[in-house]
């Protein structure tokens, strides 16, 4: 009986052993990468919203991977997490940034100059840098924006790129065309060229689109620049020219027939359609009002869009200060005496594929008949330099109002603007169904806003827009449901509840590309994410080793494989638009030595 | 006539027979699941493994139903359960390595006669024992193992050497009133297996203990007569088989588990099915399910636990002062009580979690706090009743003080429903906790938490079930253990059933 046991104690301890032998331990595997595991690692505040929990969870993994003690700040919405920005609770805060307007210089200028509208960065270098860049184009530009991008990444830290965006457009191709909806990689969704498979529908079913936030900032295209009201307004308000589905400035669909560039690049010039009316809404339907959307209307919609106390809460002045003047040209003279950087004269450019050649250009737009060959045409100027300038005219905030409209409804002074007692053109209360509904819009774009609630806001065709051209609108009526949760929205999508979805989630996407009633678009996109450093108050700010570790600790190719390939490696919020050459390389060895740094500075 | 409906009287008390047939249709459905899985129909190809676990467990189930006509047969002729019949489960013992707990449990249940609790909790603590080994034994496949891995394993079969030769001590010289003296020092080691939370060994060491000590045999009794209640409930034993096996898990998984393989990402491994690297898959991280849901049971049970036995003491403390003093104490404690009691659990919980931020401290509290009313409500109704009879009187009148009433007199006599009312909410703890991860209010996203595995599993519902069917599973089975448990306690401490 003993040997027995005996036996088996034996045979159990040598299989244990040959166990031992052939299984590799933590501390065999560990050996090589030594780190100070027990040494005080430095503690990274990292702040983000949850609807961010992927990135950050993929920041904090390679922060602590490079021997940071990594702490999450995770804001359940946009609100908590601009308090905690504000009050400037982190050490590297997750941000992204999308440039709407498709040139670079938008995407430095408000982020990054000294003052700039969301700007917290404070540098001498920076802002020289930015400004020299807004002056040159073609591959001068292209230098100055690598010098930039060299400075505020590499040397100095002030941002860790993550990742540039793509788009995915989901389509219920079932009802809808997918060869009519436009995916552009800038400009908002353009909702004139739509179509239904049968076209017969157009006219009689609804097209149902889709919107995140049903909460809109105003529809005074000044007044707002953000998610709520961009595709909104843009379709609503026609502007001078446009952005081409891959960000060139076209004229295209646009108020203007051509427009031309002086050879100092400080003059543009803009030849007017006439076949363009403003459209207001009564009992439920688009009215043309007759009232041409004129140079006149150019002029004062120009004039307030720059000047920040024409409306109260302006939010888009910035964006328009280079523009110095705004006129009519008089003179058909002057049109032909100013070159372009071609040779040619402006005159020759605008008169490319007129209905009638140019014969006389007018003042007034009772004057105006472009059969007749009477034009109207406006003249922008800057102060300095800037061919970027086109690029704010496409963005919506440069959209074409209605002088008489406007100036109907805003008689209040600027100064003493009161919310309670003042009504503002464009307040979303007055199209909101209910007691405040008195819909006083008038619309120059395809589309014009009926009314909205919290579920939906319905568009009807603008009669007057174009009307016999390819750009008249297609369908005539058109509904905005609002969705808030993303995932939500693609069900809608799926069941054909809506029909258009601009944002596929990238998990989704084997979703939609698996469903036969979908169809599924890709577009690049200027959407960049990257890790703000905290300019004040922390170590971080101070210790350009800490930035850099931070830096050199991001892995790119980490955040392209989780999202399975679609993501593009960035460098700064420029490198969507300009191709700089430059790439961040994931470098532990780096990090080590700039931690180590950090460490003896202390 | 009168021969025939005795046999199926028998066959109604005979306990294998009970056994018999519901491990005859445990298997079966297993079976049928395996089958389902092992065919590839997108692929159309066979998963072999998967066959292999089908056959194995058809076979078993054939076996399983031929021993159930065997013991029809014996009872019938013999009215018991002939030797060699018994000797058909000693086989079925071996099922347990495919995981089939409900056939071994049956084939232990069929190999003797002598069933006391002790044998039971001990047949249990061993089932217990090979199931974690066998689960910590595939990190094998993993690169690397943790250091403590190889002599956490040796421990775990040291055990499993013990359980089985207490099995065979306790089968044979264990009785329902009578154990050896000597048993006391296997109590003993056994209560060292505490330490690995297989808290079979615990109760089965604490029981034998005291049999062998044999200081109070009507204590005994009682304790005996109620887990034979328990132990006669097949569905209570698994539900307790599987909250022991997760609990024992998540205690020993410090020392076979690494949690490098649970939170830190691995982007050359997204997603992927299940294998024998990853035996319950990828999530979109690249981590580990298998780890991560092994860990993720640490946090459930912890604040599943705490979450339950904070409110109990509370309110069963409040309850008990309410229910003894009455009038405006009663009235003062109550309705301050009604007042939170009127406030939504979940909501109370958020609005905690919102106030104070999210960590596993703070979702206890969050958790506690909204179930204490009931608790109280529970406790305050108990000492009513117990408060009028006579020992409580006697008691009073010999002067003993207030306090030493409530806490040696009622309170003791009022557990009984507390217990049972702790085992079916623990569930719902589980629930909240998991709700609240969920939606992102409870620990922080990389944390293995089950909530949260299920919260990225619900992303890739349609492209990758898995990630999120395992973690759900898992929450199921461990609330409707949990149920199932409360329910035969209760069968067993209910008065009216005495």
């Amino acid at each position: 009986m003993n040997k027995k046991y005996l036996a088996f104690a034996a045979a159990t301890t040598a299989a244990a052993v040959a166990l031992t032998g052939c299984v590799e331990t933590k501390s065999n595997v560990d050996k090589e990468s030594t780190g100070d595991k027990t040494g005080d690692k430095p503690v990274i505040e990292v702040l983000g919203m949850a609807s961010q929990e992927q990135d950050l969870n993929i920041v904090r993994d390679q922060l602590t991977k490079n021997g940071f003690d990594v702490k999450l700040n995770i804001q359940p919405d946009y609100g908590s997490y601009s308090a905690q920005k504000d009050a400037g609770n982190y050490d590297v805060v997750l941000s992204s940034w999308t440039t709407v307007t498709g040139n670079p210089d938008y995407a430095v200028r408000g982020l990054f100059k000294t003052g700039g509208d969301y700007s917290d960065t404070a540098d001498e270098q920076i802002d020289k840098l930015i400004d020299e860049a807004s002056t040159l184009i073609g591959d001068a530009a292209k230098e100055k924006y690598a010098e930039l991008e060299q400075a505020l990444v590499f040397d100095k830290a002030y941002i860790a790129p993550l990742y540039i965006s793509k788009k995915f457009q989901g389509i219920y191709s079932a009802d809808v065309n997918p060869d009519t909806v436009r995916l552009s990689k800038s400009r908002a969704q353009a909702w004139e060229t739509m179509s239904f498979n049968d076209t017969a529908k157009n006219a009689t079913e609804t097209l149902v689109l889709h919107q995140g936030i049903s909460s809109l900032t105003s529809l005074d295209p000044i007044k707002g620049n953000d998610g709520s009201i961009n595709t909104l307004n843009t379709n609503m308000y026609v502007r001078l020219v446009n952005l081409s589905d891959t960000d060139e400035v076209v004229s295209e669909g646009s108020l203007s027939y051509n427009h031309a560039i002086s050879a100092d690049n400080q003059s543009y010039y803009f030849v007017l359609r006439d076949d363009i009316n403003f459209a207001k809404v009564e009992n439920n339907q688009a009215v043309d009002t007759k009232d041409l959307v004129s140079a006149e209307d150019v002029v004062f919609s120009l004039e307030r869009a720059k000047d920040e106390n024409s409306v109260p809460d302006h939010r888009t002045y910035s964006i328009h200060e280079n523009i110095e003047t705004v006129e009519i040209v008089k003179d058909i003279t002057s049109l032909e005496a100013v070159k372009t950087a071609e040779g040619d004269t402006v005159l020759d450019v605008l008169s490319k594929q007129l209905p009638a050649s140019i014969a006389e250009v007018v003042t007034n737009e009772a004057d105006v008949d472009n059969a007749a060959g009477k034009y109207q045409v406006v003249k922008i100027t800057t102060p300095t330099p800037f061919p970027q300038v086109l690029n704010y005219l496409a963005h919506q905030s440069g959209g074409i109002v209605s002088e008489a409209a406007v100036t109907a409804i805003n008689t209040f002074d600027v100064a003493s603007y009161d919310p309670n007692v003042n009504v503002a053109y464009g307040d979303q209360a007055t199209v909101t169904e209910g007691a405040t509904y008195a819909n006083h819009l008038a619309a120059s774009g395809p589309y014009i806003l009926v009314q909205k609630n919290d579920y939906e806001a319905t568009f009807v065709k603008n009669p007057a827009y174009q009307p016999g051209t390819a750009n008249e609108p297609k369908v005539d009526k058109i509904s905005v449901r609002f969705i808030q949760d993303n995932d939500s929205a693609l069900s809608a999508l799926r069941n054909g509840e809506i029909q258009v979805l601009q944002a596929v989630p990238e998990t989704k996407l084997d979703v939609v590309n698996g469903d036969a009633n979908l169809t599924l678009k890709t577009a690049d996109s200027n959407a960049v994410s990257y890790l703000l450093m905290n300019p004040k108050g922390r170590d971080i700010a101070t210790s350009l080793d800490l930035r850099k570790a931070v830096l050199y600790s991001i892995n790119q190719d980490e955040f392209i494989s989780y999202y399975q390939g679609n993501k593009k490696p960035a460098v700064s919020t420029v490198s969507p638009l300009v191709d700089t050459g430059l790439k961040l390389e994931a470098d532990s060895a780096k990090v080590k030595e700039y931690l180590e740094a950090y460490k003896a500075s202390k | 006539m009168k021969f025939i409906s005795n046999v199926k009287l028998l066959l109604k008390i005979t306990q294998e027979y009970v056994n018999a047939q519901f491990t005859i249709a445990f298997s079966a459905i297993f079976s049928v699941l395996l089958l389902l899985y092992s065919f590839n129909f997108t692929e159309g190809v066979w998963r072999p493994y998967v066959l292999y676990g089908f056959i194995i467990y058809a076979i078993t189930t054939l076996y399983v139903w031929l021993t159930s006509i065997l013991i029809k047969k014996d009872l019938t002729n013999a009215q018991q359960i002939e030797r060699r019949t018994r000797l058909l489960g000693y086989p079925l013992v071996f099922t347990i390595l495919a995981g089939n707990v409900f056939a071994a449990g049956y084939g232990f249940m069929l190999i003797t006669k002598n069933k006391t609790a002790e044998y039971t909790f001990t047949v249990y603590a061993l089932m217990t024992q090979i199931v974690i080994f066998m689960l910590s034994a595939l990190n094998i496949f993993k690169p690397y193992v943790v250091d403590t891995f190889i002599v956490a394993m040796a421990a775990f079969i040291g055990f499993a050497i013990i359980y089985t030769v207490t099995a065979i001590l306790v089968a044979r010289y264990v009785t329902p009133t009578y154990a050896p003296k000597w048993m006391q020092v296997l109590g003993i080691v056994l209560l060292l297996a505490t330490l690995t939370g297989n808290l079979f060994a615990t109760l089965l060491g604490f029981t034998l203990i005291r049999k062998a000590r044999n200081s109070d045999p009507s204590a005994i009794e009682k304790w005996q007569k109620t887990w034979d209640k328990i132990l006669r409930n097949t569905m209570a034993v698994f539900g307790m088989f599987f909250i022991i096996s997760m609990f024992s898990l998540s205690v020993v998984s410090s020392w076979t588990f690494d949690y490098d393989f649970a939170t830190q990402n691995n982007y050359s491994a997204l997603l992927q099915g299940p294998s024998f690297e990853y035996p319950l898959g990828t999530d979109d991280f690249g981590r580990d399910l298998f780890s991560r849901i092994v860990f993720g049971a640490q946090i459930s049970l912890i604040v599943g636990f705490f979450s339950t036995i904070i409110p109990a003491i509370i309110g069963g403390a409040l309850g008990a002062f309410s229910g003894y003093y009455g009038r405006h104490t009663d009235n003062i404690i109550m309705r301050s009580l009604d007042i939170l009691y009127a406030i939504p659990g979940i909501l109370l919980a958020i609005a905690i979690i919102a106030a104070f931020g999210a960590n596993t401290v703070n979702l206890i509290i969050a958790l506690s706090v909204g179930a204490i009313p009931t608790y109280a409500r529970t406790m305050r109704a108990n000492v009513m009743q117990i408060a009028n009879y006579e020992f409580v009187e006697s008691a009073r009148a010999l002067g003993a003080s207030d306090s030493a009433i409530i806490f040696k007199h009622i309170v003791p006599n009022s557990l009984a429903p507390m217990i049972v009312k702790s085992t079916l909410t623990i569930g719902g703890a589980v629930i909240s906790t998991s709700s609240l991860s969920f939606l992102g209010l409870g620990v922080e996203p990389h944390i293995p938490e089950w909530g949260n595995i299920l919260k990225v599993g619900s992303t890739y519902l349609e492209t990758h079930s898995y990630v999120a069917i395992f973690p759900g599973i898992c929450i199921m089975l461990l609330v409707l253990s949990f149920n199932f448990f409360g329910d035969g306690l209760r069968d067993a401490l209910d008065p009216k059933s005495h």
